[in-house]
């Protein structure tokens, strides 16, 4: 019985995580209308970026790393949309999507010219976990799901009492009837750049420091993330959440029956069912 | 021919259109007219299986339509256009209207490999068909133009050549002669009332009312969603409710 | 000279399963990013019938079969979302093809791959030497190029097309958009597995890291740079990028570089990629229509 709760604890501590994933998903496909295939590779580098300062030769400890990686990563993502999606915020679709998958192929295999194939940690000694009511969690997992839970909180302050929130769900909305009323629908989406990435920066940088970094982990969690979002809703915020902790919980309690080679599976499954059973989910924000 | 009863369909607490009931029989060319946001696309959306309703029934030919997907909807017969026009692009004239005739040996991939002499032969007989159609409509000097590539009107009349191409019993106009020039409509009503020899019932809708009045036998007019009157054309323009719909509020 | 046939043997195999591609993308408008899922069933399934002494026709008729079948299965609730959904559909299912190649050890020798794959034998024809090889693949690309060519320019290919355009006004026409995007895909999706079982006799050894998304991007790169939606540019596109990739091999640099020259060829690939669909997303040929595109 005790396994079963440490495997829902194991499942909200993931949650948690992919829960930050896709809520940046959702976020820019909410404002721009097209899902990132890149959004693994943010994730992926905001990780790499925390690894980066904290190696020689800059080796910079945890505290004073983080915000620098989180800066970084917002950078990365705001440089993505400038160089490539905004020239082709007009293309069709699969112009688009071509492009973000080989944006995406481009920024893995950078991971691995910098830092070849091979599994990295951030090298933070396992620690015996805190023991209670016969589970177990230690000091790094309560900091993720307590970071998750600030930035969670931080997120519904911004988009639901403040200005810029209340931009970016006009945007959000109608893009065209968003502009023609006078929001700076400019500075709504570079918010939601900034937002997302350092969202998926976050989400990185728990994920390494919960398991480990490698060049593709972006692609596995980019499934997952969209796994989330649909789940929850595409375009909405609060869902993308409730997604994230269900495919979280799903995967721990999933290989509890199942073998655990094929745990990154289990939210493609989800995934699967979920456009089978609830196809309406998916024609919110059809064109047509 | 066409029944429509009670149908309603709203969105989001939106009444589009609201218990509607209507019926085509013996004209060869009926108008539907009504205010602007008075549910005459809906209602054309929803005879052709575009948007299923929330109530009430579509009958064509006294087989029930409503519910069936648009594909179900053009193979019973009913061919329709659309406000902005729905041509392909990247595909030229010839074949766009290629494209419509039903039933189409070539179009089953198996045919492809043991029936190459039939298709052949409805091919050609389908071109034959198509450049007459294309020339009626007055585009055969661009039959070989990507579609994208045709002036608005010019794609307005392919789109009405084409749905001819498909042999309907009844084909659907959603306003036919919006954004296009005064040559270009009078054409367009030629074409219409040549083909009304040859059988086909029209169903359309226009905001022109002297393209009404030359066109329609029968005028049937929504407002809210609703049908409010019908009649011959000099009927319900003296009509104080059609009046009083475009009017008033 | 064995080069040059090396180079042959390769251009052929990925001008399949680049056509392969380019009718799902390029004509009917499906965003398939995992086709490299179907090249590995084909590979697989070929590889392991022959390895059991079927002989290769059979095997190879039956692993089309396999990929058609998966293709079909996979297609069927997918194909009803939109773009971008497929397209993420698609691509997680790529990635639980390659875990199961990865984990299902007792079918797939898993990580360890399987090696002695035999040579083929067509007809009594034994494809042993490099220039006999090459001349089975060249027949092969040939016929699908030809196969795939005349069912485009059919009318069945004449509505796949209209599908991609404008998919409303095809079923406003009585075309059944949804079966015919099935039908494309599992046509993809067998000759990919042709492709795939191609491969996997020429390399003689294949493990579930030969299947990755490096493979699909390198069809898509293929498909975009000579020009979706027309005959001649998945083959155009096949000579460029063969080339590319495989004259680095000529250069002969020190074994320690290939650490590095592997993710570097591959980030080349990724921003080509993104620079074509920036400044030529037509791609190298133009699609003849008298007059430019609006």
């Amino acid at each position: 019985m005790a396994f079963l709760f440490q495997s829902i604890l194991n499942g909200i501590l993931a949650g948690c995580i992919y829960a930050l994933f896709a809520m940046g998903l959702t976020l820019i496909y909410g404002v721009l209308n097209f899902v990132n295939f890149s959004h693994g590779e943010l994730i992926m580098w905001g990780a790499y970026f925390l690894y980066f300062l904290m190696e020689k030769p800059l080796g910079l400890p945890l505290c004073a790393a983080l915000l620098p990686a989180l800066l970084l990563t917002t950078l990365l993502g705001v440089g993505m949309d400038r160089a490539v999606f905004k020239p082709l915020r007009k293309a069709n679709a699969l112009t688009l999507l071509i492009a973000a998958l080989g944006l995406s192929f481009f920024l893995r295999n950078a991971a691995q010219f910098f830092y070849g194939a091979e599994i990295r940690t951030y090298g933070f000694e396992i620690r015996r976990g805190m023991r209670f009511w016969g589970m177990s969690i230690t000091v790094n997992q309560v900091a993720i799901i307590l970071t998750a839970v600030v930035c969670i909180v931080f997120l519904y302050f911004l988009f639901h009492r403040s200005a810029l929130g209340k931009s970016m769900r006009a945007v959000s909305d109608d893009l065209e009837l968003a502009r023609v009323v006078g929001i700076d629908s400019k500075r709504a989406i570079l918010s939601a750049w900034v937002i997302a990435s350092a969202l998926a920066g976050v989400g990185g940088i728990l994920l390494g420091l919960d398991t480990n970094l490698q060049p593709g982990m972006g692609l596995i969690n980019l499934v997952k993330a969209f796994a989330a979002t649909l789940l929850g809703g595409v375009g909405n915020l609060w869902g993308a959440l409730f997604g994230g902790i269900i495919i979280g919980m799903a995967e721990n309690l999933g290989v509890l029956i199942i073998s655990p080679g094929y745990k990154d599976a289990i939210a493609f499954a989800i995934m699967v069912l979920m456009l089978l059973l609830r196809p309406s989910v998916l024609l919110g924000r059809g064109r047509d | 021919m066409l029944e429509v009863r009670g149908l309603s369909k709203s969105f989001g607490g939106i009444h589009a259109v609201s218990d509607c009931t209507l019926g085509l029989r013996n004209y060869a060319i009926a108008g539907l007219i009504g205010p602007n946001g008075s549910g005459k696309t809906t209602l054309f959306n929803l005879v052709t299986g575009l948007i299923p309703p929330d109530r009430g029934e579509v009958r064509f030919l006294g087989k029930r339509i409503d519910g069936c997907p648009p594909h179900e909807v053009a193979q019973h017969g009913i061919i329709r256009t659309f406000q902005l026009t729905r041509i392909f692009p990247k595909m030229t004239v010839l074949e766009n209207m290629l494209l419509a005739p039903p039933r189409q040996t070539g179009e089953r991939f198996l045919s492809l490999w043991f029936r190459q002499g039939k298709i052949r032969g409805e091919e050609a007989r389908n071109r034959e068909k198509a450049l007459h159609l294309i020339e009626t409509v007055g585009l055969s000097h661009l039959k070989d133009q990507f579609a994208e590539n045709l002036s608005y009107g010019q794609q307005k009349l392919l789109e009405l050549g084409r749905a001819l191409m498909a042999d309907p019993k009844m084909i659907l106009l959603d306003e036919p002669t919006a954004g296009i020039n005064p040559s270009m409509i009078r054409k367009m009503i030629d074409v219409i009332l040549k083909m009304r020899e040859s059988g086909t019932v029209f169903f359309i809708i226009e905001h022109n009312m002297d393209v009404v009045i030359a066109l329609c036998d029968w005028v049937f007019v929504l407002d809210n969603g609703e049908k409010i009157s019908e009649g011959t054309p000099r009927e319900i323009q003296n009509d104080p409710k059609v009046i009083e719909a475009y009017l008033g509020v | 000279m064995d080069f040059l046939l090396h180079l042959g043997v390769l251009i052929a195999i990925y001008t399949i399963f680049a056509l392969s591609l380019n009718l799902e993308v390029g004509y009917t408008g499906l965003f398939n990013f995992g086709h490299v899922a179907f090249f590995g069933i084909g590979a697989y399934t070929c590889a392991l019938l022959t390895l059991q002494r079927i002989p290769f026709e059979v095997s190879l008729l039956i692993a089309l079969a396999m990929a058609g079948f998966w293709g079909c299965l996979l297609s069927l609730p997918s194909l009803r979302l939109r773009g971008d959904y497929f397209g993420i559909a698609t691509l997680g299912f790529g990635e639980i093809i390659r875990m199961i190649f990865q984990n299902e050890v007792w079918l797939t020798k898993g990580p360890m791959g399987i090696p002695g794959i035999p040579k083929p034998v067509l007809f009594s024809y034994r494809f042993a030497s490099l220039p006999q090889y090459f001349s089975l693949t060249l027949g092969f690309a040939v016929l699908t190029f030809l196969f795939l060519r005349v069912t485009l320019r059919s009318p069945f290919g004449r509505v796949l097309r209209a599908i991609r355009d404008d998919e409303v006004a095809a079923e406003t026409l009585g075309k059944n958009a949804f079966r015919y995007r099935v039908k494309a895909f599992v046509i993809g999706s067998v000759f990919a597995g042709l492709a795939g079982s191609l491969w996997a006799h020429y390399t003689t050894f294949i493990s579930p890291g030969d299947f990755t998304l490096l493979e699909t991007i390198l069809a898509l790169l293929i498909v975009v740079l000579g020009g979706q939606g027309t005959a001649w540019g998945p083959v155009i596109g096949a000579v460029l990028l063969i080339l590319f990739q495989e004259s680095l091999r000529l250069l002969r640099l020190p074994a320690e570089w290939t650490r590095y020259l592997a993710p570097l060829q591959q980030m080349i690939f990724g921003a080509l990629l993104v620079l074509l669909m920036i400044f030529r997303p037509q791609g190298l040929i133009r699609v003849k229509g008298k007059g430019s595109h609006a």
